[in-house]
């Protein structure tokens, strides 16, 4: 196992920037995703820290090793890729046996290293049929299990469950964790997907355009966004931003926006006249039937809106509405029924309340 | 009878019909071959099938027996050089040594050069398949006079070896052409899982690609083989003592007249070893080996 460490990367293709001096340290046993919409230079970096990509400019290490020169081949990772790339031709024992092949290690070695990886995945019944004659789950499986026999200093994984169907991919997310936890290998994991960074990652690095956006828990990503842009990224359904004006109302400084006045917590670092970006999660914004109720807990104005769309997930409510001419959503966990075109009124919770400068789009 | 079922009959009937459209010359040539000579030409009724079939025109080109005097002697076309001039036996070897090898210098020089286009980042990799392409787009004629002499001052001309290079450099392009597309059909994280497994360059190549196209490998020798085993013209001018099917066959039309018997016997026994080696390799002859390898 090893620490992984990246100074100043940069990976430029022609006149096309697409790493933009990146600096990153994960600690050796960490499981650290990578995360952000497509093109953002996340497969790239993972690719870099492979060895499959050259490197433009900067450095990795590996512990205290640069690794920048050393051929994949020798770089002691193991990587799982979006598509499996298993080999064809070979059965389940042989694809996980490959790479100690080639180390020429003992035949018994070989044998006892695969069964257990086996055993770890499930995957005893199969070892000798092909790839083909698998189904994509048992597939991504072996993928794995040609990573783990390796005993590799780091695991990269390439996208590896966005292949697969719904139900397989929150099993195998649920699989990848135990494994992780079980066998403490470093590892960095490429995805778009947000639900699986946060319910894997001990930490989530969002990355955008070549940059790190944010690196942290993801918990910590999640209360505390840095800029609008992981605000906005993070979470499912996103968080309800409204771009406003700070003014002063009844002696108070709240949000407005037309005639939407948005109450601002207690202790935001906001000036009369400033341009800001109002953030608030849906499940931060309660929805009520009773205007007064909501005029109540805010500036004597209440929050009005008109229902759109009324999605049950089983577990809560998310309710789209129109706010203003702006789509703002709710969560609510009331077995409350709600009908388009029915008013809505809403409470913020104003200490959940996310602000962002309007010119910096940086947090306040 | 419902629609399906007519339908199906008609499907039948029209394949079957296509089917004896396209074996009627090769039935007709193998049905001449075992006829005799008066059954061959008469010419006052067409002889479909003779009830009295002779194999006598395979026991000269085939297997080398002496040219019988047939009934009155007036054998068509008389050869020049006595029966012996009808002994395919030789000619058969030299088409054999000349199909086998060239087929098996191209595809491997092919394969290794499409692997290199299909994977390797080199300056011109782009125009490179352009040029090589363009070796094909001359008729070979064209090139034939410069050939000989080149091949005879390299000593090259009328000898295996020579014709077995000439072979091998028509066949390369095509080869390389259809081996390349193949070769990109396997994704290139195929390649690159195998280098991080530990695999060289190489041995990704050898251990890992190649044995997921083996199907395009078969394709690929199979039109290598068919090709060379039924080339004329390059044959033709540059040898002169050896002598392949194809250039054997022509010396039977003489000055006198057309061994039309056999011509078709040679020409016949000519298709088997094409037949068997397609047999050999049409296990292989499927696409899709690649399943299972990457999600479709």
């Amino acid at each position: 196992m090893a620490s992984v460490k990246i100074s100043n990367l940069k990976k430029e293709y022609g006149p096309v920037q697409v790493l933009h001096s990146l600096d990153l340290e994960v600690a050796d046993g960490d499981f650290v995703v990578l995360l952000g919409p497509s093109g953002c230079g996340k497969s790239t970096l993972l690719r870099m820290i492979a060895g499959l990509e050259p490197i433009t400019a900067g450095d990795v290490f590996f512990d205290d090793r640069r690794v920048n020169d050393i051929h994949a081949k020798d770089r002691n990772i193991a990587m799982v890729f979006q598509n499996y790339a298993l080999y064809a031709h070979m059965s389940v024992r042989k694809n996980m046996a490959f790479s100690m092949r080639l180390k020429k290690i003992d035949k018994k070695i070989i044998d006892e290293k695969v069964e257990w990886a086996a055993s770890i995945l499930g995957l005893e019944p199969y070892l000798d049929r092909l790839p083909k004659e698998l189904s994509g789950g048992q597939r991504q499986r072996v993928a794995m299990g040609r990573a783990i026999v390796r005993d590799p200093d780091v695991f990269l994984f390439d996208e590896p469950l966005s292949n697969l169907d719904a139900k397989l991919r929150v099993q195998m997310r649920t699989e990848i964790k135990d494994l992780h936890q079980r066998l403490k290998t470093t590892t960095v994991y490429v995805t778009h997907d947000q639900i699986e960074a946060m319910t894997m990652a001990d930490e989530v690095v969002i990355m955008r355009d070549g940059v790190i956006e944010q690196a942290g828990s993801p918990m910590d990503i999640y209360d505390n966004p840095g800029n609008l842009f992981v605000a906005q990224f993070i979470g499912s359904p996103g968080m309800n931003i409204v771009e406003c004006q700070v003014s002063e109302a009844n002696g108070k400084l709240c949000a407005t926006k037309g005639d939407l006045q948005l109450p601002l917590p207690s202790n935001a670092n906001v000036i009369n006249g400033q341009t800001i970006y109002y953030g608030i999660r849906p499940e931060h914004l309660q929805a009520t039937r009773q205007a007064s109720l909501a005029a109540s807990d805010s500036n004597d104005k209440s929050i009005t809106g008109v229902v759109r769309v009324v999605e049950p997930t089983g577990p809560e409510i998310h309710i789209y509405s129109k706010l203003d001419n702006q789509d703002v959503c709710s969560i609510s966990r009331d077995r409350v029924l709600w009908a388009p075109g029915e008013d809505i009124h809403f409470i913020p919770d104003v200490e959940h309340v996310h602000l962002f400068d309007g010119d910096t789009k940086l947090a306040i | 009878m419902n629609g399906f079922a007519a339908k199906n009959v008609l499907r039948y009937v029209l394949s079957i019909t296509i089917v004896c459209i396209f074996i009627f010359p090769i039935a007709w040539f193998a049905l001449t071959s075992i006829k005799p000579v008066s059954a061959v030409f008469n010419k006052d009724e067409v002889v479909v099938f003779d009830f009295k079939p002779t194999f006598e025109n395979y026991q000269v080109t085939v297997l080398g027996g002496k040219k019988a005097d047939t009934e009155s002697g007036s054998s068509i076309g008389m050869g020049t050089s006595g029966s012996g001039a009808y002994d395919g036996r030789g000619s058969i070897v030299s088409s054999l040594i000349v199909a086998i090898s060239s087929t098996f210098m191209a595809t491997l020089i092919s394969l290794l050069a499409a692997y290199a286009l299909s994977r390797l980042n080199f300056r011109g990799s782009q125009g490179y398949m352009q040029w090589i392409l363009s070796q094909r787009f001359l008729p070979p004629i064209a090139i034939i006079i410069p050939l000989v002499f080149i091949f005879r001052d390299l000593g090259l001309r009328d000898t295996h070896f020579g014709l077995v290079i000439a072979h091998t450099l028509i066949n390369i392009p095509i080869a390389l052409l259809i081996l390349k597309s193949f070769f990109d059909d396997v994704p290139i994280e195929i390649d690159q899982a195998a280098m991080i497994d530990g695999a060289t360059r190489f041995q990704c190549f050898y251990m890992v690609v190649v044995p997921m196209i083996k199907g395009g490998i078969a394709a690929t020798a199979v039109l290598c083989f068919i090709f060379s085993w039924t080339e004329f013209l390059l044959s033709l001018f540059l040898t002169s003592s050896i002598r392949t099917i194809p250039v054997k066959i022509t010396t039977f039309v003489t000055s006198t007249g057309s061994e039309w018997g056999y011509i078709s016997a040679l020409g016949t026994a000519a298709i088997v070893p094409g037949f068997i080696f397609i047999l050999l390799v049409q296990n292989h002859l499927v696409r899709g080996l690649t399943m299972g390898a990457v999600k479709d």
